[in-house]
């Protein structure tokens, strides 16, 4: 206990608190190329830049250590602890310059969107300051590294990522907004443009590699890795890297973010589609070249997944079935007949109940044995739903009813409600799915082996950075009406 | 109890998480984090929504309690889900349920988001904190009262234990349910006591017998059709109802076990019934398990092997008769199966001709088919005549010898193949409990399935006299399709039991009789409706392989199917031991054939020891 004790102190505490400094220069840079330095000097009653630094080195080395303190019993490995950082990073955002930093000056909450929008910078500093504390706090301890990447891991990340690439450039040419997300640099020609997406692309893929050297858990739990992973690629690629190039400053700003909304459902589909091949390209190199044992407690996908197909559906049509209340209030179900060429609400509703249905089995397909409590049901059906926004009314259903996809300010503000009642059938998918899972058992174990099977696979699955990922989606959620509100 | 635990704490969190958001409100200049300021309650009750307030962030944090509970060291993920947890209370509560209230219905917009979207933020705090605080209460509680903890652990379970023996229909499909029925109670624990470890769908054992069916097809792992069972491959070989014990042997060499039950459900089935006529039993063929059809079929193909080169007329004919004793389901299906499968094989054997074949059904009664009307059996009789099947009615098999079978009027018929299905008896071991039986050792029960006299001690299936509540005076038949209803039916009965719920008699009245008469042709009599024909056949082929266990097996019989449509029927001689190697005889008759003494006559005898 003693030891333990000990260890927890200097690998959890300091060392966070030495990750943090690091984070905080990386934050302080950015504060100071945005001149928010002397705001922060505020907090102790000056105005003095150099002070502001100084205060907030401090403050970031605290907020290090609890981060320290905050990932000490989550399982090692650089890219499990980058999602508890960007996770971490919100929240302080949310407790920081919204709650704790007004309540001390003015003594009072900044829970408003104007007061949310104005401090929109600081969220995406803040979210540079969760990634690089991670990183640090994983570099400082060497036993928390984690493998190293084969090269096959690097190809096939590669691989995953030009596919992601080509995907995201499609969109976007249809869109005619391939060239704008170059337009600040140099590219005059579409060929250009495309060759730096698929740089890009390359680049992110075989980063994604070297953060998940392996893919082993389930095709659900790396669609919701990518979700994040594309986020990040859309602050740092859209909002930082190539405005900067460009010459022009970062465009952190709320307005400029929402100039620049285009890209944001772009990237997530792209992170989706590169983590999505990564993991099946793992899969069938495993598959094919490994002479791994199958774990135990697997059926095969004809079993099992037609089993969870079955429970998907049923889960997902009482999901669907929450949504139709509001979907009737808004009067949404005659866009939905739309996509068979009727204008009738019972066809809507029909057609409705059938996505509702056909998203509930890709769910089961994806994330069958991934919840292991209400808690984890939850994290996955909501992410999976914020997906399924961009997804689907975003992406999918102009592609269906014949005209390309238009992801600007307006569209998806109009669409918000949709965002919620996504939200909602997630939650319910979730919760239902887990609720048929958990009454049947899926190991040949006698049952008293299965429940200590259960809570051991929860014990392993809360280590992972999966919590960090459900908070994180969520948070996702929440940036676009703070992006979207006027 | 910690069930109690975590919704004591949950609630207390709540309370805490609760507080804080009051006192947010009162800083954020606004009363109306959780929506209730819309209400338009007026300043002078500001007091009642906070009290208001806070008891809802009470009962909410019970609910959080009560639905996440706690886990060791999981403080960063019950954050995550307390976040979650807010979020979804936000859009239930402010977005949903406050425009109902106030007569608008749910909008969900943009700019109803935007309005309140200070309480998006309190709730998620208030979810935060009180997920942080409930995960610091517990690990407090268990800080300062660690013995509650070991109490849970440590507590002396009394656990029930229900013993299942056999593993056929009615005791799978009886610890089928009871997994189900029981899932959630970790106090009871099923053992099921089976010899072999499949369940045998026994209704298509003649088609493999006949070489259209493999063996593993029609049969599945009891460890995987009921997965929340303890299985145990052994036989039972004593019961003891007085210390509620049973006695089973797990291999020949090993010691008895001793196996103590609560509750105990005979399925032990049923076996032969050879009336002990002289030579029967030694010298037939029954089809009771996979190794019978197995052996069956490996001695029609060998007996073919032999006829192909036997010069002599008479060793030929008795070569080429097949005997099936009975003509009820069993016995009509077989020898359909075995007439097919002769015929379709027969151009592998160019020295055969059809018309030396001869295939004899010896029935005891003056009809086939007795468990169906006297139409349909009569059909099936016309049918089979038509194809060439002899059949000799009211007439008995007196006795067997290993080249004939002798019949009650003393005609004598030459064969080397006798396939018993006249007679089944209950499993011996019933026989030795100390209960009414009826006259064919079943034992007899209430309709409730309780073994008469006894309250824990149940029995289903073959070796049972189940009393037909809907039809006064008779009682449940033998088949597949009772047994596998009244597994069902006393699984819930012994859940029941156990939970001092009232049992209750078992009803059942037979959905319908399928016989299937091979070549696209079945008779089926269902609810009273009579088919034949094309259609009773699709009808049999659906329905059973609607029941075929897993689907798995399904698609595998289905296959097989289909590959018999358009392939002949596989005559390969597989794990035959009695055949003489072909090195040896070759050395021995230089040039000549291998005599048939050595070859055949050997052969019944070995087989049926």
């Amino acid at each position: 206990m003693n030891s333990r004790g000990s260890g927890f102190f200097k690998s959890g505490l300091v060392r966070g608190a030495i990750a943090g400094l690091f984070g905080g220069l990386v934050f302080g840079l950015a504060l100071y190329k945005l001149g928010a330095l002397p705001t922060i000097a505020g907090l102790v009653g000056t105005d003095d830049g150099k002070v502001g630094m100084v205060v907030h080195m401090i403050v970031a080395a605290i907020i290090g250590a609890g981060f320290g303190a905050f990932v000490w019993h989550q399982r090692a490995g650089i890219g499990e602890t980058i999602f508890w950082g960007l996770t971490y990073g919100v929240l302080w955002w949310f407790l920081g310059p919204l709650t704790l930093m007004p309540l001390w000056l003015k003594g009072m909450l900044a829970w408003d969107i104007p007061a949310a929008q104005a401090a929109f910078p600081s969220l995406i500093g803040h979210l540079f300051y969760g990634v690089s504390t991670a990183l640090a706090f994983v570099l400082l301890q060497p036993e928390r590294r984690g493998a190293k990447p084969s090269v096959g891991a690097l190809l096939r990340g590669a691989l995953a990522g030009l596919l992601g690439a080509w995907w995201l450039g499609d969109m976007l040419n249809a869109q005619g907004q391939l060239r704008t997300l170059w337009t600040t640099v140099a590219a005059q020609s579409n060929l250009v443009a495309w060759m730096g997406l698929l740089l890009i692309g390359l680049l992110a893929g075989m980063a994604f590699a070297l953060l998940y050297p392996r893919a082993t858990d389930s095709s659900g739990a790396s669609l919701i890795r990518g979700i994040v992973y594309g986020f990040i690629w859309w602050v740092v690629g859209a909002l930082t890297l190539l405005p900067s190039l460009g010459g022009g400053g970062w465009a952190w700003s709320v307005e400029e973010v929402r100039a620049s909304f285009g890209f944001f459902p772009g990237f997530l589909l792209f992170g989706v589609t590169l983590a999505l091949s990564y993991h099946w390209l793992s899969v069938i190199v495993r598959v094919l070249f490994s002479d791994e044992l199958v774990p135990r407690g697997e059926e095969g996908i004809g079993a099992e997944g037609l089993r969870a197909l079955g429970r998907g559906a049923l889960a997902g049509l009482f999901g669907g079935l929450v949504f139709t209340l509001v979907m009737i209030q808004i009067g949404f179900l005659s866009t939905v007949a739309s996509l068979i060429g009727s204008t009738s609400s019972l066809a809507g509703l029909m057609v409705h109940l059938v996505i509702a249905n056909l998203v509930g089995s890709s769910y089961g397909l994806l994330f069958r044995r991934q919840a292991y409590d209400i808690g984890s049901a939850l994290g996955w059906g909501v992410s999976y739903g914020f997906f399924w926004w961009i997804l689907g009314p975003l992406t999918l259903m102009p592609i269906l009813l014949g005209t390309t996809p238009v992801w600007t300010v307006q569209v998806a503000a109009s669409l918000l409600p949709g965002l919620i009642g996504h939200l909602a059938y997630g939650a319910v998918l979730g919760i239902v799915f887990y609720l048929m899972e958990a009454r049947y058992n899926p190991w040949w174990i006698p049952h008293e082996h299965v429940d200590a099977l259960r809570v051991e696979r929860r014990k392993e699955q809360v280590l992972t950075s999966a919590p960090a990922l459900w908070v994180f989606v969520v948070a996702i959620a929440l940036i676009v009406p703070i992006v979207l509100g006027k | 109890m910690s069930q109690e635990r975590d919704t004591m704490m949950g609630a207390l969190a709540g309370f805490l998480g609760g507080l804080a958001l009051s006192t947010a409100m009162q800083l954020q200049g606004t009363a109306g984090l959780l929506g209730l300021h819309a209400l338009d309650l007026g300043p002078s009750l500001s007091l009642i929504v906070h009290g208001v307030h806070l008891l809802s962030a009470v009962v909410l944090g019970t609910g959080f309690g009560a639905i996440f509970r706690y886990q060791p060291n999981g403080y960063a993920s019950i954050v995550s889900s307390g976040l979650l947890y807010g979020l979804l209370w936000w859009i239930a509560g402010p977005l949903t349920l406050k425009p109902f209230v106030l007569g608008q219905g749910p909008l969900w917009s943009l700019e109803e988001a935007v309005s309140i979207f200070p309480s998006l933020i309190g709730h998620l705090l208030y979810g935060g904190i009180t997920a942080l605080s409930f995960h610091a209460f517990t690990t407090l509680y268990l800080w300062v009262k660690p013995e509650s903890q070991c109490a849970t652990v440590s507590a002396e379970k009394s656990v029930k234990r229900i013993v299942i023996l056999g593993g056929g229909f009615g005791g799978v499909s009886a610890a089928q349910h009871l997994g189900q029925l029981l899932a959630r109670d970790s106090n009871v624990e099923i053992t099921l006591v089976s010899q072999s470890n499949y369940l045998l769908f026994t209704p298509m054992l003649a088609e493999v017998a006949s070489g259209g069916l493999e063996p593993q097809h029609i049969s599945a792992p009891i460890r995987a059709v009921s997965p929340r069972t303890h299985f145990l491959r052994a036989e039972a070989e004593a019961i003891d109802t007085a210390t509620q014990v049973v006695q089973v042997r797990t291999a020949a060499s090993a010691p008895l076990t001793a196996l103590a039950y609560h509750h105990l459900i005979l399925a032990l089935g049923a076996i032969p019934n050879y009336f002990s006529l002289p030579g029967v039993e030694t010298n037939s063929f029954t089809l009771k398990t996979l190794q019978d059809a197995t052996r069956l079929r490996n001695h029609v193909i060998s007996l073919l092997e032999s006829a192909d080169i036997e010069p002599d007329a008479d060793q030929r004919r008795r070569q080429l008769t097949f005997v099936v004793a009975g003509a009820g389901f069993a016995g009509t299906e077989m020898i359909v199966e075995l007439f097919d499968f002769i015929h379709s094989s027969l151009h592998f054997y160019p020295h055969i001709r059809a018309g030396e074949l001869r295939l004899v059904l010896v029935h005891a009664g003056d009809r086939i088919l007795p468990e169906l009307s006297a139409d349909l059996g009569a059909y099936a009789l016309q049918k089979l005549q038509a194809r060439g099947i002899e059949f000799l009615l009211n007439a008995r098999i007196a006795g067997a010898m290993h080249e004939s079978v002798l019949l009650n009027d003393g005609r004598q018929i030459p064969t080397f193949t006798l396939v018993w299905t006249a007679g089944n008896q209950p499993h011996p071991l019933v026989k030795t409990l100390p209960c009414e039986h009826n006259k064919s050792g079943a034992v007899v029960t209430e309709s409730t399935m309780q073994v008469k006299g006894f309250t824990n001690l149940w029995a289903v299936g073959d070796c049972a006299q189940i009393p037909d509540v809907l039809s006064e005076g008779k009682f449940h038949p033998p088949t597949a399709q009772h047994a596998l209803r009244e597994g069902r039916f006393v699984a819930e009965n012994v859940a029941a039991a156990l939970r001092g719920q009232p049992i209750r008699p078992f009803r059942f009245r037979t959905l319908g009789i399928l016989v299937v008469l091979g070549r696209r042709t079945a008779v089926a009599e269902i609810r009273g409706r009579k088919f034949s024909g094309l259609f009773a056949w699709f009808l049999w082929r659906m329905i059973y392989l609607n029941k075929l266990p897993g689907l798995e097996k399904k698609v595998r019989v289905a296959l097989d199917w289909v590959i018999e449509l358009f392939f002949p029927r596989d005559i390969v001689l597989a794990a035959d031991t009695t055949a003489p190697t072909l090195t040896p005889a070759m050395k021995a008759h230089r040039g000549r054939r291998p005599s048939r003494k050595s070859f055949e006559g050997k052969t019944a005898e070995e087989r049926v020891e």
